[in-house]
């Protein structure tokens, strides 16, 4: 008896050990329904996550049920890519993933995990459906591209038509002119500009308007690649026009973040807000009724980018794990190419690919006009700085940015602190 | 069946499950951050590995001076919030003969409510933008020269990160003190009083000394609470603005899983249960007093005399 009971604990205890042991795969072949998962960083309930979803099921559907997607969302990037920085570190990548091109996307491409998109669309005929801006947003600085784009945006500078009427205030064309205007502002008591610094994105936007300017995407890439010094020209001028913009900011901007930066101009307490088109809906009334409009990013003569090039953008793509990639997801995609630009558009989004504005659905003025603006957009386009920084120099950046904007730091600290760690990362 | 319980083999396997996830989920991990805190790795390949190399550079690093600090002021302002509020709290609840479970339960209250809740009333209390409540106060006061934008403020934030996780855990701190206390035989408080001792007197010379095992075990956890501290900090400011309010905990997870430098993230981990380990040893010797060393000491040789015969 007491012999059976030892044993019996015994095997209990490794059988239970054996368990938790147990690798956990993304990829199930559960019977014969194949079950794909998406780790996706997109907002739940937002365009591209239902019009994704209505695919898949439609898909499913045509497929009898033997074909499912399973959707794991994390909105929020910042812990969405650490996630999945652990999930690629435990060996167990999703079938389908959410990512820039960003330098931890191309060790993905190195240790050849991701599926060449570009060959993908090219094999298939495909990459002529797509914008060529949408694509050309999601290539590595040496032409190879690895991520599928799902949108396409342009960002802009929204503005409150009757506080700038009140204070005799013209659209800036140029930098000098927008800087004028926020000075007009402040000095009226008016919050010039809301920003979204929890998020630490939108400051770094502002950081890139300059050299962008300047020098279109080089200064960045030179800056990425260690070829280049914060404290280069280009880069004080970029601090420069950070220190000089930062006070107009809202106060406290640091630790506001953005829904409330948003709301602060939508209810009128700050006069300008840059955000990008995917806000059209939330802007849409206040734009019917003429209480905002907006204007693109400001030039000034001799730059080197025009006035209609600013930031395009196909936001995150998506990416596919070279492991799993078989003829079945392959089928699926080419579904998901076929499908999407329509459906998306329908939601009142921008399309990454070709559509003709369909006629069974109203769009309104602002889409309309948005529209137009993005099939009239210069070959220069920029290129958000994340995706061309090392996570850790990028980290760096927008931490002490913060400060910089706000007066806390001086350019000479901010250009050593960004040298140094973007040193540390090409001294590798 | 008694046979069984009688064996010291049969306690082995029923300890062995526990003893089994205790190896999986405590020993494995620090084991491994120990052994990856002397490698190179980015999350993918291969691991290389470098010696004492992050260690080097984890003592040249400033923003690891500057957390080790900002970890310093951040343990003094919680644990005494913590032990302090705590404690006085548990003391007045003492002198309350009615309505105590109530205000036990209400200050019990924050300990259960979520991180990200707390760090979203906090963040709303500290806000310019909307007007939060403390800037609000402040000028309704006639202090709006105080009023400030309290987390991106370089002077304040790192007080503000640290408010809210003091604040938060003070109830229970509360709830084991006064335990502590009602537990301690009214008899003695007696004997003191006959012997002319005033409340104060009571309190300090007699109740505190007589919780010390309750006190040691408070200032246990509330420390090593504090050097873990992360998510309040983490979730408030994310160490910002700058580096100003970073703790070593958020920037070890900063290092390793925003900057991918697993093995430089790892080796801050080490320091941390290093550090850890080192306070909970001070504190320990702190509170044994000369007697019980001796007594100690004592025990020891007795039996290492008998072990002998």
């Amino acid at each position: 008896m007491r012999k059976k009971l030892i044993s019996a604990a015994l095997a209990l205890t490794f059988a239970m050990s054996a368990l938790t042991a147990g690798n956990v795969t993304a990829y199930a072949d559960d019977g014969d329904v194949t079950t794909v998962t998406w780790y996706a960083s997109r907002p739940v309930d937002g365009a591209i996550d239902k019009t994704m979803r209505e695919i898949a099921q439609q898909y499913s559907d045509e497929h009898d049920g033997k074909w499912k997607m399973e959707v794991i969302t994390e909105a929020d990037r910042p812990s969405y890519l650490s996630k999945l920085r652990t999930l690629v570190a435990g060996g167990n990548m999703p079938d389908i993933i959410d990512i820039d091109a960003t330098p931890y996307c191309q060790e993905l491409v190195d240790a050849g995990l991701l599926v060449d998109v570009k060959k993908f669309l090219q094999d298939e005929n495909l990459y002529d459906s797509y914008q060529p801006t949408a694509l050309k947003y999601q290539e590595f600085t040496n032409g190879t591209m690895y991520t599928l784009p799902l949108e396409y945006h342009v960002e802009m500078i929204w503005y409150n038509k009757k506080i700038f009427a009140d204070n005799n205030l013209e659209v800036p064309k140029t930098m000098d002119e927008w800087l004028d205007v926020c000075a007009k502002l402040k000095d009226a008591g008016i919050t010039p500009i809301a920003v979204d610094g929890v998020d630490r994105w939108p400051v770094l936007r502002y950081l890139a308007f300059m050299p962008f300017r300047e020098s279109g995407n080089d200064y960045i890439i030179n800056l990425s690649e260690g070829k280049a010094s914060m404290g280069d020209d280009i880069g004080k001028k970029a601090i420069d026009f950070m220190q000089k913009i930062g006070p107009y900011f809202q106060d406290g901007f640091g630790a506001t973040d953005y829904a409330t930066a948003q709301a602060m101009f939508l209810d009128g307490q700050a006069a300008m807000y840059y955000i990008g088109d995917w806000e059209i809906a939330a802007m849409q009334d206040e734009y019917q009724n003429g209480d905002i409009g907006y204007f693109y990013l400001p030039t000034y003569d001799g730059a080197k980018t025009a006035a209609n090039e600013f930031c395009v953008n196909s936001g995150i793509g998506m990416a596919f794990n070279s492991e799993t990639f078989d003829d079945k997801t392959k089928d699926f995609i080419k579904y998901v190419i076929a499908n999407y630009g329509k459906l998306y558009a329908e939601k009142d989004q921008m399309s990454p690919i070709k559509t003709e504005l369909s006629t069974d659905h109203e769009y309104s003025d602002l889409y309309k006009s948005v529209y137009n603006d993005m099939n009239n957009t210069g070959e220069n386009f920029l290129k958000p700085w994340d995706c061309y920084l090392d996570s850790n120099s990028c980290q760096v950046m927008e931490d002490n940015l913060l400060l910089l904007a706000a007066g806390d730091q001086g350019p000479d600290e901010f250009i050593n602190l960004v040298d140094s760690a973007i040193a540390d990362y090409t001294n590798q | 069946m008694k046979g069984v319980i009688r064996d010291k083999k049969a306690f082995l396997v029923f300890l062995l499950p526990c003893l089994l996830f205790y190896l999986f989920s405590v020993f494995y991990p620090i084991e491994e951050s120990i052994r990856l805190s002397f490698m190179k790795w980015g999350g993918l390949g291969a691991k290389k590995f470098v010696g004492f190399q992050n260690y080097i550079k984890l003592f040249q690093d400033k923003v690891f001076y500057t957390a080790f600090f900002n970890n310093l002021i951040y343990l003094a302002i919680v644990v005494c919030m913590q032990v302090l509020i705590g404690l006085l709290f548990a003391v007045l609840l003492t002198y309350i003969r009615r309505g105590a479970t109530l205000i036990k339960t209400l200050y019990y209250v924050p300990c259960i409510i979520t991180t990200v809740a707390v760090t979203q009333m906090f963040r709303s209390m500290y806000a310019v933008q909307p007007e939060g409540i403390i800037n609000q106060v402040l000028k309704a006061f006639g202090l709006g020269r105080f009023a400030t934008s309290w987390l991106t403020n370089t002077k304040t934030v790192l007080a503000c990160v640290s408010i809210p996780e003091g604040w938060r855990y003070s109830g229970l701190y509360m709830v084991i003190f006064y335990a502590a206390l009602i537990s301690v035989d009214p008899e003695i408080c007696e004997a003191a009083r006959v012997d002319g001792a005033n409340a104060w007197q009571t309190l300090f010379r007699v109740k505190i000394p007589m919780i010390k095992e309750v006190l040691l075990l408070v200032l246990t956890m509330a420390l090593t609470g504090a050097l873990r501290g992360f998510d309040i900090p983490y979730i408030l400011t994310n160490g910002g603005p700058g580096n100003v309010s970073e703790l070593m905990s958020t920037y070890m997870y900063k290092k390793a899983f925003g900057s991918n430098q697993f093995g430089y993230g790892s080796a801050i981990a080490v320091f941390i249960i290093v550090e850890s380990m080192l306070v909970v040893a001070i504190l320990n010797r702190i509170f044994t007093s000369k007697d019980e060393i001796e007594e100690k000491k004592s025990l020891r040789r007795t039996r290492r005399s008998k072990a002998r015969s």
